[in-house]
């Protein structure tokens, strides 16, 4: 066996090792390589610098543990972006199993930094079955759908939801989330309640928000850890997803060079079986 | 041979009945009449005006469906194009029961409400009729306790007509695990212990889905996927043998069952598609020479 | 009976669920239908998880009693399941349901260990051990797609070559390291990419399949209220 038809026989493990080392070795030795804009992650941000300052705005965790790699350094971005406008914010999850749990843990986390109070400048909602149901109630209540926020307070005591009862006290949806939720959130919230959505998601579903982008359902994208990235750059704190940006770059050329290879060795054998069959 | 039953006979058996729909709509008309609604003004209080253009489509794509089946029923014939995947889904069976291994059938990880597990569900049905008729061990790992009552339902019904109901096995159609990549973990595990032949993915599939059918790949089955998620595509089309796009897994099961019946839905459909694709071209040229806003705001629905 | 209830229940529900997406819900009762309908859906659901537990346990169980191989990780599987469980469904105050009783046998000690909140069982085994077992699964996608683009994105004919040259492209683009070399050619490169790359083709093809799979989730549906697809029902 020549070496061509080894390379199309090559033991996937192989290709594990490389992936692993490719990821390891930046985490190791930091390059350090530009981060350049996109214009939707900017729409994105612009959407948010344009609301005025002490708005109030929904920033949901629809994300599992999973995808805390993409997801987190979205909302911990978004929230640093929102609070230093003074805003309000409210989270919910339509996530069961680490959306609430997350969403608590991130922004009593970031809450610290710009001395913000639980109840007055921030509620989190938590958790209620059927996003669908959910999405549509608070439009006409709040609180129907959530009587008592995350820790099992009444929201008639927590400051900030005196003046918030449905999606019309809100001026902007922020979505962070690794699933489809981010679809209904556009095609039943944006659509029927005209209230404007941006979103953050995971790589793999940005291609597929490019349609509700271009179609002005969505206002602003970030697209998987890069996306995050943007954000990081535009609120001017770096986190988590510009470090990790190196090794994406060199696990995206390690595919590359996969790719190329796997097609070279492609190539000879198939030159080597029309030689033998001439 | 499948009994003729649908809403349309169902209707005809009541209509023996004179008095039952008489009661049904008085009910109905007399709630609609006692609320506050007809009390106001009759219109834009009670009807969402603005949706009236999704009432129209609407019935011209029932009014489509429906004209097709009645063709259909009456004898038509109906072209409807190959589709590779489904056709390879009997060999695969096949194919397992040759090798005496089992076929492992994934309805997706979305739950029941999602339309594409009950595409998956009503594909599971076809598959199991062969599994039953061939006496092939068939696993189904679900993710949901709805899926799971709704998949049982179908294996055993399918076991059943095949007259095969004492080789059905309960748990056939197990429920596995609610978290997603724990469900994944155990599903690729199954892949690697019991070594299925054959593995069908029909339905709606997330992160998971290149975790399966990688796996299932290096196990040396031969897969099958479908799903209706964009997104996950291309994850699919790497490690399947198969993969069917968006509305092929809903054609799937139809196209499966090879009922006139069934088919006339599926032509129905193409139908409504011509009519859209020629909506998009008006649309593109009146926006284009910017006379569109009217047409635009047609499809402006709330 | 055993189809034709079936089929009539659906194509009430269904009819139901599309007329009131016509009314509106404050004025008339079958606006609110849709709502009505959507929390039976849930509590039925409620419902249904028991089936979930019992199939699970005994699946697991039957192994573990006849020892066959791998039973320990199936009885761990079993244990997994009331751990996160019950702690969850404990009464949190002596205010909850069940919870003046609970505490007059259980120390008040207890009170913030159970629940779902901050610093609770639950919440420690989720942050813990189930975040990071998630997050280890999904990882493992990049390994993944490592090997499955190496076997499988081939320039087989004209169609796939295209394919692979913008899947490259697309890939250079993602990451700061591709987009400074792309660069290197032109510096309006990355910019193309995103307009005519990803706002143009993959707007299309993206379109394309989304209104196709909506045409045949729509037909599908309409199927299953008339009664004309009967197989989910096993029929």
């Amino acid at each position: 066996m020549d070496i061509w038809e080894k390379l199309n026989t090559i033991d996937r493990r192989w290709i594990y090792l490389l992936m692993f080392l490719s990821i390891l070795f930046p985490t190791i030795f930091v390059m350090k390589f530009p981060i350049e804009l996109t214009p939707e992650a900017e729409q994105l941000y612009n959407a948010v610098e344009e609301l005025p300052d002490s708005s109030v705005v929904m920033l949901t965790f629809d994300y599992y543990a999973s995808a805390l790699a993409e997801t987190e350094p979205m909302s911990i971005a978004a929230l640093r972006h929102m609070w230093r406008k003074d805003m309000k914010i409210i989270t919910l999850s339509n996530i069961p199993l680490g959306g609430p749990t997350i969403a608590e843990r991130v922004t009593r986390e970031i809450a610290k930094e710009f001395d913000k109070v639980y109840g007055v400048d921030f509620v989190n909602l938590g958790y209620k079955a059927n996003y669908v149901a959910v999405m549509h109630g608070l439009a006409s209540s709040i609180e129907s759908i959530f009587p008592t926020d995350y820790t099992g307070t009444p929201l008639s005591e927590l400051p900030l939801m005196e003046h918030v009862k449905s999606y019309d006290d809100m001026k902007f949806i922020y979505c962070v989330a690794d699933n489809a939720t981010v679809d209904y959130w556009i095609s039943i919230v944006n659509a029927q309640y005209d209230i404007p959505v941006g979103s953050g998601v995971t790589a793999v579903m940005a291609p597929k928000m490019y349609s509700f982008l271009e179609a002005g359902q969505l206002t602003g994208l970030l697209g998987g850890m890069k996306g995050a990235a943007e954000y990081e750059k535009m609120v001017g704190a770096l986190g988590t997803a510009t470090i990790g940006m190196d090794a994406q770059s060199m696990a995206h050329l390690l595919i590359i060079f996969l790719v190329i290879v796997g097609n070279v060795g492609f190539f000879m054998n198939r030159r080597k079986a029309k030689d033998a069959k001439e | 041979m499948r009994k003729d039953i649908d809403i349309f006979s169902i209707v005809k058996k009541l209509q023996a009945i004179r008095t039952l729909p008489v009661i049904l709509l008085t009910i109905t008309m007399s709630l609609i009449l006692n609320s506050q609604a007809f009390a106001q003004d009759f219109g834009d209080s009670v009807f969402i005006l603005p949706r009236m253009t999704v009432l129209i489509l609407l019935l011209v794509f029932s009014s489509a469906v429906l004209l097709y089946t009645k063709w259909a029923k009456a004898g038509k014939k109906l072209f409807i194009r190959k589709i590779a995947g489904v056709d390879a889904v009997e060999d695969a069976v096949g194919r397992a029961t040759e090798m005496g291994k089992p076929v492992l059938f994934i309805p997706g990880i979305a739950d029941v409400e999602d339309i594409e597990t009950i595409a998956g569900i009503a594909i599971l049905g076809r598959v199991a009729r062969v599994t039953a008729q061939y006496e092939t061990p068939l696993l189904v790992p679900v993710r949901y306790p709805m899926v799971l009552a709704a998949s049982q339902e179908v294996v055993e019904g399918a076991y059943a007509e095949m007259g095969k109901a004492d080789s059905y096995d309960k748990d056939t159609v197990r429920y596995v695990a609610g978290e997603q990549f724990a469900f994944t973990a155990t599903v690729n595990g199954m892949m690697m212990r019991e070594r299925p032949a054959a593995n069908i993915y029909m339905g709606g599939f997330f992160a998971e889905s290149l975790l399966l059918a990688e796996t299932g790949n290096a196990a040396g089955a031969i897969q099958i996927a479908g799903t209706a998620r964009p997104e996950q595509l291309p994850f699919f089309v790497a490690a399947c043998d198969f993969t069917l796009m968006g509305e092929e897994l809903y054609a799937a099961s139809s196209y499966l069952s090879k009922e006139p019946l069934l088919l006339g839905g599926l032509k129905g459909q193409d139908f409504v598609k011509v009519l859209i694709i020629i909506a998009i071209l008006i649309g593109t040229l009146l926006v284009t020479f910017d006379i569109g806003d009217w047409y635009t705001n047609l499809f402006d629905v709330p | 009976m055993r189809t034709t209830i079936p089929i009539i229940v659906a194509f009430l529900a269904g009819t139901l669920l599309i007329v009131s997406f016509f009314f509106h819900p404050e004025t008339i009762w079958i606006g609110d239908a849709k709502e009505v309908i959507l929390q039976w859906m849930t509590i039925v659901g409620g419902f249904a998880l028991v089936l979930g537990v019992v199939s699970i346990v005994r699946v697991n169980a039957r192994a573990v009693q006849r020892k066959s191989e791998g039973w320990f990780y199936k009885l761990m599987t079993v244990i997994s399941v009331f751990a996160m469980a019950i702690p969850a469904m404990m009464p949190v105050t002596k205010e909850s349901v069940g919870g003046s009783i609970f505490y007059s046998i259980f120390p008040d000690s207890w009170m913030g260990y159970l629940g779902t909140g901050s610093n609770s069982f639950y919440d420690w085994l989720f942050n813990y051990v189930d975040a990071p077992m998630m997050e280890t699964m999904f990882a493992m996608l990049a390994f993944y797609i490592a090997s499955a683009a190496y076997r499988a994105f081939r320039a087989r004919n004209a169609e796939a070559t295209l394919l692979l040259f913008t899947a490259t492209l697309v890939m250079l683009w993602r990451v700061p390291m591709g987009e400074a070399f792309l660069r290197l050619f032109s510096d309006n490169l990355p910019g193309y990419i995103n307009t005519y790359v990803m706002g143009g083709f993959n707007v299309a093809v993206q379109r394309g399949i989304i209104i196709g799979a909506a045409l045949g989730a729509a037909s599908m549906s309409l199927r299953i209220i008339l009664g004309i697809e009967r197989t989910y029902m096993g029929k």
